[in-house]
């Protein structure tokens, strides 16, 4: 099974759901609030997304080697393997 | 002021400025309420309700194209997607929010 971390805000709807999504289907998933990460954790992370092609807008999910931005359950399943 | 009366008010003042940009509020009631308080704790701790769904930077400048409704700043990009980020607003013909996708700027070209 591909490795799954979420970058999220806590404040962020489609994180929630980005994380509902893999618990409904029971996969195992890391989850980092970026917010509530101190400032330098913040400048790692956000020097980490933009290093995968990603910006300032969540969720951004690291599925395996690949990297997706926003709830795309599509993308979700096609990164997963299963389409 | 509380939390309830802000997501009131800001509902109030969003409303004709999403209505002149060609969006509605989603109809999605429950999204609509989450995403209004979490801009209202937003606004109470910075001062500015912004985007949920983004994150701020050290640069005022970037942090003021996540000012909600922040579609003036990335039309091209909220008019694909018919929606803007964080779902809050929908284009004004959208009956069913849950048919639309949330895919990046760098995307566009592909959908």
């Amino acid at each position: 099974m591909k490795k799954v971390t979420i970058y999220a805000l806590s404040t962020c709807l489609w994180c929630k759901k980005t994380k509902k999504y893999f618990e409904d289907k029971k996969i195992n998933f890391e989850c980092i609030d970026y917010d509530k990460q101190d400032e330098a954790r913040q400048e790692e992370l956000m020097a980490e997304i933009k290093a995968n092609g990603g910006t300032g807008s969540f969720p951004f999910v690291k599925i395996g080697n690949a990297c997706t931005q926003g709830y795309d359950p599509e993308e979700f399943e096609k990164l997963l393997g299963n389409k | 002021m509380n939390t309830e009366a802000r997501k009131k008010a800001l509902r109030f003042l969003f409303e004709p400025l999403a209505d002149k940009l060609g969006y509605k509020f989603t109809p999605v009631e429950e999204d609509a309420d989450f995403l209004l308080e979490q801009e209202a704790l937003l606004e109470a701790e910075t001062g500015i309700p912004y985007c949920p769904c983004q994150a701020r930077t050290k640069s005022r400048e970037e942090n003021m194209r996540l000012v909600c409704p922040c579609i003036p700043f990335h039309r091209a990009h909220y008019d694909a997607m018919r929606r803007c980020w964080c779902g809050l607003f929908v284009h004004k013909d959208v009956t069913d929010p849950d048919k639309l996708r949330q895919f990046p700027e760098s995307r566009m070209g592909s959908r």
